[in-house]
């Protein structure tokens, strides 16, 4: 069943045109990612989904609430953790009086609250913590602080915008490995918006590519790789001289591409299949010595170049 | 509504009390009034002879309300300045408006945030300004002396509070177009001296002695005056204050 359920979806800032007619299926429990380039509508449809923003045209329902129709609702249900989160806590209250403060404000029980925030400061590694004021924590913990008031009140749905922007690779990695505990531990349904292909793919089951508003292209992240990926590449590792490598690699007439790495060359390959072993012998009767011959994985990094560049459309 | 609406203006409150020159500020605000009037009076009473006390009443009388109202005023811009512009400037509004706030809720909190402490400080500063000047002029010997009359009265219980809440209107309409508190702050203060009007017109008819008339005029045309900025200030405000148009402004 879809948790989210976009149609239509349009938003207009006078002559530009945020969003273009959306429409996108989110399965529930699923974490979903929304790629694209800046400007590509990203931020705002999380914001239409959170009820910030009102569409100009055709709506979106989130669990079975209409944002337009029921956006209190939705906010109830809804945890959002907005672009540049780590600076939206607020820096004059400690961590816990900026938890107390959200969770009042979204009827969390008064007698649940202090249990609450424990468990979650916890889980967090931010309970020693609680009493420091929010200005005064690093970025990363900031963010965890936020990330905290997005998941206090329980939220079937995460909207979470660009989650690990301005963190260090650590903190970074500490919060991708969170939205995953989380969603293994809460069920909870995520759509993330990041620039960030490499956490996308780590972290996010299903994607959607989009551009100037509109939807190029979703489905599952395995599926969509493969799909579209028809070429596959190799990574030969060898000892001695890439340049003599790389040139025997170019002179085959199956090889489409190829890159020269530190200690390896990087090759595209035509029905890997048949030609994997010409190539191989060629290189091995011409003196150079192979350490590995592997296929090399291929990222969503290629899979949006490929959708953003080349026009693909859903 | 009211709990969620309280909840938002005590924090806002508190929050606002971190900055040294809202606390710097309220401190003044509570004292200074009060201050001012016990001082006026008490050193006037101690220079003039009895006999003309009657007549330097006429010209003291009104400028009570007017100096008490002024510094009453002074606590909404500057802590509304921060629960609105502040906000803003800190990022935090986004996630306070992805609560399930409605926007009547948001609005009715930030109101009471800059309202409640002013209202107090009100009261307060009225209630200390006369009883001070009443016990002051008693124990230095003199005829008791009370600060306050009923046009002063009447000017303390419809236009101070009325400005008060136009203030906070004013304030969300300015907020789309500042950045930073101080310039909200600033812009907002001005509409304060609306209050000079009930302190110097009367004194228009200084030969005539300041006629009750004169009084009651002025404060009239002052309530007419804060009357204008109040309803059309929180019908733009009403228009204004959206998500929508918060969240473009963010």
């Amino acid at each position: 069943m879809n948790e989210i359920t976009i149609f239509g979806l349009t938003k207009n800032f006078g002559e530009l045109v945020a969003v273009d007619h959306m429409d996108l299926n989110i399965p529930g429990g699923t974490i979903f990612g929304l790629l694209g380039p800046n400007g590509a509508g990203k931020s705002t449809t999380t914001r239409l989904l959170s009820t910030l923003l009102q569409p100009t045209d055709g709506t979106a329902r989130v669990s079975e609430f209409d944002i337009i129709q029921e956006p209190v609702r939705v906010r109830e249900i809804t945890g959002v953790l907005p672009e540049e989160s780590n600076r939206t806590v607020y820096p004059g209250m400690t961590a816990y009086e900026n938890l107390e403060y959200f969770a009042r404000l979204y009827d969390v029980p008064e007698e649940e609250i202090p249990a609450r925030i424990e468990e979650l400061l916890t889980f967090m590694d931010l309970w020693d913590r609680k009493d420091d004021k929010a200005g005064e924590l690093s970025t990363g913990n900031r963010q965890r602080v936020a990330l905290c008031r997005a998941i206090l009140h329980r939220p079937t749905v995460l909207l979470l915008d660009e989650p690990t922007s301005s963190l260090d690779p650590l903190a970074a990695k500490r919060v991708r490995e969170l939205i995953l505990e989380l969603s293994k531990k809460y069920k909870q349904t995520f759509l993330i918006n990041s620039h960030n292909l490499p956490e996308v793919q780590r972290v996010c089951n299903r994607i959607a590519i989009i551009d100037e508003g509109k939807v190029l292209l979703q489905g599952k992240t395995q599926e969509l790789r493969s799909q579209l990926l028809s070429k596959q590449k190799f990574r030969i590792r060898i000892v001695g001289d890439i340049e003599k490598a790389s040139s025997i690699a170019k002179s085959m007439n199956f090889v489409e591409a190829v890159k020269e790495e530190v200690d390896s060359i990087l090759v595209t390959i035509e029905d890997p299949t048949e030609n994997n072993s010409s190539l191989m012998q060629n290189m091995l009767s011409q003196g150079i010595k192979i350490v590995e011959f592997a296929e090399e994985e291929a990222t969503l990094e290629d899979l949006y170049l490929e959708v953003v560049k080349g026009g693909i459309q859903k | 509504m009211m709990r969620k609406s309280l909840i938002v203006a005590k924090t806002d409150f508190k929050n606002a009390l971190d900055l040294r020159f809202v606390k710097m500020g309220l401190i003044m605000s509570v004292a200074f009034g009060p201050v001012m009037v016990i001082l006026m009076f008490v050193s006037l009473t101690a220079l003039i002879p009895p006999s003309e006390m009657a007549f330097a009443m006429l010209f003291l009388r009104p400028m009570v309300p007017s100096i008490i109202g002024i510094f009453a005023i002074i606590p909404t811009t500057m802590i509304s300045a921060n629960a609105l512009v502040g906000e803003r400037e800190q990022n935090t509004l986004e996630p306070l408006l992805c609560t399930p706030l409605t926007d009547r809720e948001l609005l009715l909190g930030k109101t009471l945030a800059g309202a409640i402490p002013s209202l107090i400080i009100l009261v307060a500063s009225t209630i200390i300004s006369v009883v001070g000047v009443a016990v002051l002029t008693v124990v230095m010997g003199f005829p008791m002396v009370i600060a306050l009359d009923l046009p002063g009265v009447f000017l303390l219980a419809t236009s101070v509070p009325l400005m008060i809440f136009a203030v906070v209107a004013v304030m969300i309409i300015i907020s789309g177009r500042v950045t930073r508190v101080y310039e909200a702050y600033q812009m907002t203060s001005i509409i304060i001296l609306i209050f000079i009007i009930p302190m110097i017109m009367p004194l228009l008819g200084i030969e005539t002695g300041v006629p009750n008339e004169a009084v009651w005029f002025s404060n009239i045309t002052t309530l007419i005056i804060v009357a204008m900025v109040f309803v059309i200030g929180w019908a733009l405000a009403l228009k204004l204050f959206n998500r929508d148009k918060l969240v473009s402004m963010v």
